[in-house]
């Protein structure tokens, strides 16, 4: 029987160091959000490892990032799970890095957490039946004052902006829509492009035809690297798409940035309000 | 939703291209996390908003292959060079070659009316952009903010 004190009590016969990383982190939620930042943090590092050892051997020692990504790639990680884990990793980082984490931030990747432990079990016990029940919020030792729920009513506003940003920013980057029929979508591109085909092969080969950009596309690069012809055009192309990826890259950094400098001030005014509380002025 | 400026007309010919390579292997799992973001937005100069819009609309879904390739041929000659190189770059990244990637590559080639050198340059482009993608999806620093692998690999 599960340990109604805690929300992710499925997670010991699935997986006792996960449960117990998952059980300390909402242990220290209110207490200290940047400890269960820590914890969530290495509890989904545990997970992706162990995913990782199943779908691609050789990859446990990556980093987290890189990990997720292949797994992504690989198809072993859904992309709600991927956006999930990726939120616990960028604010378990962020609290490693000495950015404080507000209780409600913290509430919130805990909440990822429960929902990605149900997933993670049911893959990891192929066809094991877990009941991960609803998520409760753990309570804090004192009911937060007036001042103190307005506090968390802006860290909560601040986090919805947060994740709207990265849903949008993610949803411009990929080619199709989140909830676009893939399948319906390759069957009529393959339609169409085996129609074109059965025109060429019937109306004969266009101006640059199918057997010259096999072979190219079979080129190898460290030739192209040292081609007399190519080698120039190659490496001023790298530079030049180093330089423009670099700058689409850190204007989102920029964005994240300020999310971070917004999210510390809001953390400062709750801290100074405790102190105000301790002090019986608030 | 209409196409009216240069922009919308890039991004529309950038998606239906894209697209269409990315699953040209007959993979449906490539649809789903397939990305191209941060070339059309750093190469193409889409805006994520046009990204977005685009995405969004019913005319995405409504036009054919043939539709990319005549909007393709209208558009000014550097756009449709960039377009092609992003197109190679996602057939490069997921290593095979397969008989309907080439011929979209073909096809997309000879409607922008390249010569064979031509091609050949600009695949090398495509090729070196492909393996500097996932070299840097590869190399991630864990504490970066902006670091999500699949904005860099197509």
């Amino acid at each position: 029987m599960s340990d109604p004190a805690t929300n992710f009590g499925f997670l010991d016969r699935c997986d006792p160091r996960v449960s117990h990383l998952a059980r300390q982190a909402e242990h220290y939620v209110h207490s200290d959000p940047d400890s269960c930042l820590f914890k969530l943090r290495l509890m989904i590092e545990l997970m992706a490892k162990r995913l990782a050892s199943l779908a691609i051997p050789g990859m446990h020692d990556a980093d987290l990032s890189t990990m997720l990504g292949m797994l992504e790639r690989e198809g072993s990680l859904p992309r709600k799970q991927a956006d999930g884990m990726h939120a616990i990793r960028r604010d378990g980082n962020a609290a490693v890095h000495g950015n404080a984490t507000p209780a409600p931030t913290a509430m919130r990747r805990l909440h990822d957490a429960h929902r990605l432990s149900g997933w993670y079990a049911r893959n990891i016990v192929r066809g094991g039946r877990f009941d991960i029940g609803e998520f409760k919020p753990p309570e804090p030792k004192a009911p937060p004052s007036l001042e103190e729920s307005d506090l968390h009513d802006q860290i909560h506003a601040l986090e919805d902006r947060i994740e709207e940003r990265r849903r949008k920013t993610r949803d411009a980057l990929l080619l199709f829509r989140e909830n676009e029929d893939s399948e319906a979508v390759c069957k009529r591109y393959r339609i169409e492009l085996k129609a074109l085909n059965m025109v060429a092969m019937a109306a004969g080969e266009p101006l640059i035809d199918a057997d010259f950009v096999a072979l190219v596309m079979a080129m190898d690069l460290e030739a192209i690297y040292e081609h007399p012809a190519f080698g120039g055009d190659s490496r001023h192309a790298r530079r030049n798409a180093e330089s423009q990826l670099s700058q689409v890259k850190s204007e989102m950094a920029e964005a994240e940035r300020v999310y971070l400098q917004e999210r510390a001030e809001l953390v400062q005014a709750m801290q100074l309000l405790k102190r105000r509380q301790l002090r019986g002025e608030a | 939703m209409s196409l009216e400026t240069l922009e919308e007309k890039v991004a529309m010919v950038w998606f239906l291209a894209a697209r269409a390579m990315s699953v040209a292997d007959g993979n449906p799992e490539t649809a789903r996390q397939a990305a191209g973001g941060l070339y059309a937005q750093a190469i193409l100069g889409i805006s994520e908003e046009d990204c977005l819009r685009v995405k969004s609309g019913d005319l995405l879904d409504e036009m054919t292959l043939l539709d990319c390739l005549a909007m393709l041929r209208q558009l000014p000659r550097e756009y449709g060079e960039r377009i092609m190189t992003g197109v190679m770059m996602i057939a490069y990244a997921n290593r095979s070659m397969h008989p309907l990637e080439v011929r979209w590559a073909s096809t997309l080639a000879s409607s922008l009316e390249f010569s064979e050198d031509h091609f050949q340059r600009m695949c090398v482009n495509a090729r070196v952009m492909s393996s500097m993608l996932d070299a840097q999806s590869q190399d991630e620093s864990s504490d970066g903010s902006t670091d999500r692998d699949p904005e860099v690999t197509a």
